[in-house]
């Protein structure tokens, strides 16, 4: 008999109710995807947003105007932090998803041994890190020109934090559903850029017609900027605490879509 | 055994190819980008469209741009000026960056095309495709907006210098670019900056002192303050000035992208 004791044989890995190792995993891939391209997936919204703010801050001709209490200025900047967020959350994820399914390497998604919930969690989870980092690095560029103050960092954290997630879960069921770019540009074009733009970032919501603002209340973009803002300069159009837990709602309804997405193989198991 | 039938020869065409131009400018242009009609045309569309609503909706009631205009009837001109521009830069751009990249460029280099009718192709085809989009949304705003229209022939002038220019913008960095990374980052910090920059939102005399420079050296700002004043008569600066600043870029640069097609700069191998 030649045994050697000392090699045990070996056997598959053990894990828990969590596959730790492989969440951190494809977390890691999802960061890694964008930070490789950083100058466009970071710099480039950060270009963007002081574009627009320069334009409006021309375009009002350094009048002393006002919106929700502050400068209009004041009132901008963290309405157009949020929209950068917003759209890079979702492009990020929207775009991992549709590319590995284009190139057919999804399947290094769905065969090892992560249960869906693990492949939400980590893919939103890289969505979530762009969009943080976009407002972050976008509100460090703003500061140079507008004097953002803090009002209540609990309000900013949380917005940003859901209002991306919201976003990155979009963005993992829209590449689910999607099936060519073709698709994803169109959710973009009409979908997302329509609410995003006419959400309150740029001028108040007491600025529309009684109508139409009861549909931007009805907009759950508008909640997450509001709230977001509110942070920023302690007035907020609309109420606080309907936001605070529309978003969190959102998220749930969204992340059990996405969940069962994946469970069911839709689009995505042929 | 007699051959009655004459030996096939090659087809006779005189100093330039028109039938290889026409070919190249249709299918590969203008039907390829017609083919994707909703997300080509009806994207731009939608996003001017909500631009312009944003932007009344954010600054109605303020300071007024010029004594004779409102709000809507200035930004719409710019917009749509922009929104062309944009459409023939991203269509040059993407057309010759997906051809290299697939390896079909290749099909146009054999052909029998001079550098010059290739030029000609990509720069005309993108700028129809420009053209036909602003056409529509021309269409749309002209229903809710009162608009002029006061010089027409300029306004077509100006909006076809613009598109040209800006598609021969994206022909040469079509050629220029090797990923689409290059592609991003030219729009994002080359033809954006260019769009927003340019009076589009604003008159010349909001812009600070001595940063006027900027604004009269962009030939955004030209192509749209010409389509502004063609359509409502209004004018920032010297509409001919403009018009020459246009057309001698666009010749400069339509000289290069002709040089670039010559030597085969990042084609041939």
């Amino acid at each position: 008999m030649q045994s050697s004791p000392t090699t045990k044989p070996l056997s598959p890995r053990k894990m828990g109710a969590i596959n730790g190792r492989g969440l951190w995993t494809l977390y890691v891939k999802e960061v890694r995807r964008f930070m490789n391209v950083f100058s466009q997936t970071l710099l480039a919204p950060m270009v963007t947003t002081l574009l627009f703010l320069a334009v409006f801050a021309l375009a009002l001709g350094g009048a002393g105007r006002q919106a929700g209490g502050v400068d209009y200025i004041l009132f901008l900047g963290p309405g157009l932090i949020m929209m950068s967020m917003v759209q890079n959350s979702f492009a990020n994820t929207s775009s991992s998803i549709l590319i590995a399914k284009v190139q057919g390497n999804i399947v290094d998604l769905l065969m090892p041994p992560l249960s869906p919930a693990e492949l939400v969690i980590g893919v939103a989870g890289g969505g979530v890190t762009r969009g943080v980092m976009v407002g972050f690095v976008v509100a460090l560029g703003m500061s140079l020109f507008v004097p953002l103050s803090i009002h209540n960092p609990g309000f900013i954290v949380w917005h940003a934090v859901n209002a991306s997630l919201m976003l990155a879960l979009l963005g993992l069921i829209g590449g689910i559903w999607a099936e060519k770019f073709d698709h994803i540009a169109a959710v973009t074009n009409f979908i997302i850029t329509p609410f995003s733009f006419l959400s309150g970032t740029f001028y108040s919501i007491e600025r529309l017609p009684e109508n139409w603002s009861f549909i931007a209340h009805l907009n759950p973009f508008f909640y997450m900027i509001d709230g977001f803002r509110y942070g920023f300069i302690g007035h907020a159009d609309g109420s606080l605490a309907i936001g605070f837990f529309l978003v969190l709602a959102v998220n749930l309804f969204l992340g059990f879509t996405a969940h069962r997405m994946i469970a069911t193989g839709y689009r995505l198991k042929a | 055994m007699q051959h009655t039938r004459r030996p096939r020869l090659a087809r006779r065409y005189g100093s330039v190819n028109w039938r290889g131009l026409w070919v190249l400018y249709s299918r590969k242009a203008v039907l390829r980008f017609l083919r994707y009609g909703l997300e080509s045309i009806a994207g731009p569309v939608v996003s001017s469209c909500i631009f312009v609503t944003v932007f009344v909706l954010a600054l109605g009631g303020g300071a007024p741009m010029s004594p004779d205009l409102t709000l809507a009837q200035f930004v719409i001109p710019g917009i749509a000026m922009f929104t062309l521009a944009q459409v023939a830069f991203d269509s040059a751009a993407v057309m010759i960056i997906h051809d290299k990249q697939e390896g079909i460029i290749e099909d146009v280099l054999m052909a029998p095309l001079t550098p010059f009718e290739i030029t000609l192709g990509y720069c005309l085809g993108a700028a129809t495709n420009g053209l036909i989009t602003g056409g529509v949304l021309m269409a749309i705003f002209a229903i809710f907006i009162d608009l002029p229209f006061s010089d027409p022939m300029m306004a077509v002038g100006f909006a076809f210098g613009g598109t040209v220019l800006f598609s021969l913008v994206g022909v040469i960095v079509g050629i220029w670019a090797e990923r689409w990374d290059h592609f991003s980052a030219a729009e994002t910090f080359l033809v954006m900056p260019l769009g927003l920059l340019s009076g589009t939102f604003f008159s010349i005399d909001r812009v600070p002192d001595g940063y006027d420079w900027l604004l009269l050296g962009n030939p955004m700002f030209h192509a749209i303050n010409g389509f502004r004043t063609a359509l409502t008569g209004h004018s920032d600066a010297s509409v001919l000035a403009g018009g020459l600043f246009i057309a001698g870029l666009a010749g400069l640069l339509a000289l290069l992208a002709w040089r670039l097609f010559a030597i085969g700069y990042r084609i041939k191998a």
